[in-house]
């Protein structure tokens, strides 16, 4: 698939092959996923088009190894060193993702309810099987000896959330990739509307550029 | 297996993000093209140069197959124009532009997923001439500090002048680290600074400080914040003029 792809891309425009564009998505991929407080829609189009590459080119690895010429030992050695790249890049990024579902389990379980798109199969897995162990835990250990009233771990009663959520007003660095409107900035004082212009790098609250980073038009860094 | 680090890029992932900007390699031997994850790579041809990411660069130069060709921007003169622009009385505000962003990749429709790859934008260390000889002389790009400090440790033989480019980028970074920190001042509860110019590293430097400040003033502020923020509603409420007694009620029940 990869291979056509490639061929079609540089038939219709000048443009850049499917493969490096991935880089270029799954490393946004990575830095905004590391940067931002809240967690961002699982790119599962992007991650499994990128395992089936890393896959085939252990494959393609191994093919080279059995061949045992000393002249391909050097293109090993760079076949290699770029595979633990991409296999870093993925790992760091599963593994930001799953310290945020840790962090804020009740919370995204919850919204996984409207938003499919969230968490992967795998990481709505690993939450439920989590949760259920935790939970099952905190009651066997010390909740079940509390009054019935005071046994559950999402209580909203009395106007305050028992649930933790993600601080959306986190202060973030971003930068612009295409003109995306007017934000309004809450200053001491006043609130000010600013416009963010393609190039631009700004500070910026999370909750004022999370559409557009989501969109595509802001990228984290 | 989460990871146990706070938001936010450390130093050394700031250094594997520079690690893949093109640098232009002169090769000292034949190497085929190569089928990459992150796509083709040219066929190394001495002595044309070829461009290729800063690591497999590194990779050569090391193995001595490759000499690298620093950036225009990367040399004496270079960095002394970028020096004296940061010193100037009349730019002590700003800092020295960065280079631009290509132009954007084709129209979005609106309806793309998170990160498809059909449409997406270059951005650094993806940007095809920041850090090869084909970069602009005039212009930091936003890996400076990194590919200048890496290239200078590992290919210091291929400049003409390593110690003065390293003096002056030692400079440029205390110059441009004074200024980053005396912008800090207009920081307050809102964010909403601009920062353009500013660096990988350098950012990566003051993350911790300007986002623990950020942050904490705006717990300080908060009730101030929301109560203006309600006052602000409702103005904006009663200069559409259309508020009657009956809208306050439903917005309470809100």
């Amino acid at each position: 698939m990869d291979e056509i792809d490639d061929i079609l891309a540089s038939v219709s425009a000048p443009t850049v092959p499917q493969r490096t564009r991935d880089l270029q998505a799954l490393t946004r991929a990575w830095v905004n996923e590391r940067t931002s407080p809240d967690l961002l829609p699982y790119p599962t189009p992007l991650v499994d088009r990128v395992m089936d590459r890393v896959k085939k080119q252990i494959e393609t690895i191994e093919e080279i190894t059995g061949t045992l010429d000393p002249k391909s030992n050097f293109t090993l050695v760079i076949l290699q060193t770029e595979l633990e790249r991409f296999k870093f890049l993925v790992r760091s990024f599963l593994r930001a993702r799953i310290a945020k579902i840790d962090k804020y389990p009740i919370h995204y379980r919850d919204l996984t309810l409207t938003d499919l798109s969230l968490l992967s199969p795998l990481e709505q897995q690993y939450l439920q099987s989590h949760q259920a162990l935790l939970s099952a835990h905190y009651n066997g250990s010390f909740l079940a000896t509390f009054p019935q009233a005071l046994q559950k771990l999402d209580d909203t009663a009395g106007g305050v959330s028992m649930v933790d959520k993600p601080d959306e007003e986190t202060a973030v660095f971003c930068r612009v990739l295409r003109d995306a409107g007017t934000v309004e900035i809450m200053g001491e004082t006043a609130t000010t509307d600013v416009d963010l212009k393609r190039g631009d790098l700004w500070l910026l609250r999370w909750s004022a550029v999370k559409d557009a980073t989501v969109r595509g038009d802001v990228e984290l860094v | 297996m989460a990871l146990p680090l706070p938001p936010g890029l450390t130093a050394s992932e700031v250094g594997f993000l520079c690690e893949m900007e093109l640098v232009t390699v002169i090769p000292r031997q034949r190497l085929e093209g190569l089928e990459l994850l992150g796509g083709p790579t040219q066929p190394l041809n001495p002595p044309f140069p070829t461009p290729l990411p800063l690591w497999l660069a590194l990779l050569l130069k090391k193995q001595k197959r490759a000499n690298i060709n620093p950036p225009a921007w990367l040399s004496v003169d270079g960095l002394s124009h970028i020096h004296d622009f940061e010193t100037d009385t009349r730019t002590a505000e700003v800092f020295s532009p960065s280079q631009a962003l290509p132009p954007p990749a084709g129209v979005r429709h609106g309806y793309e997923d998170y990160l498809s790859s059909d449409v997406i934008d270059f951005a650094p260390p993806f940007l095809a001439n920041s850090s090869t000889t084909g970069a602009q002389a005039d212009a930091l790009p936003y890996h400076w500090l990194e590919v200048g400090h890496l290239l200078l440790t590992h290919a210091a033989d291929d400049f003409d002048d390593p110690e003065g480019v390293r003096r002056l980028l030692r400079d440029l970074r205390e110059v441009r680290m004074s200024k980053l920190r005396k912008g800090f001042k207009v920081l307050d509860a809102g964010a909403g600074v601009k920062l353009n110019g500013v660096g990988g590293m350098e950012i990566a430097e003051v993350r911790g400080f300007v986002g623990g400040m950020v942050d904490g003033l705006r717990k300080i502020n908060r009730s101030r914040e929301e109560s203006r923020r309600e006052r602000e509603a409702e103005d904006r409420e009663n200069g559409l003029g259309g508020s009657s007694y009956q809208d306050d009620e439903d917005d309470m029940q809100l």
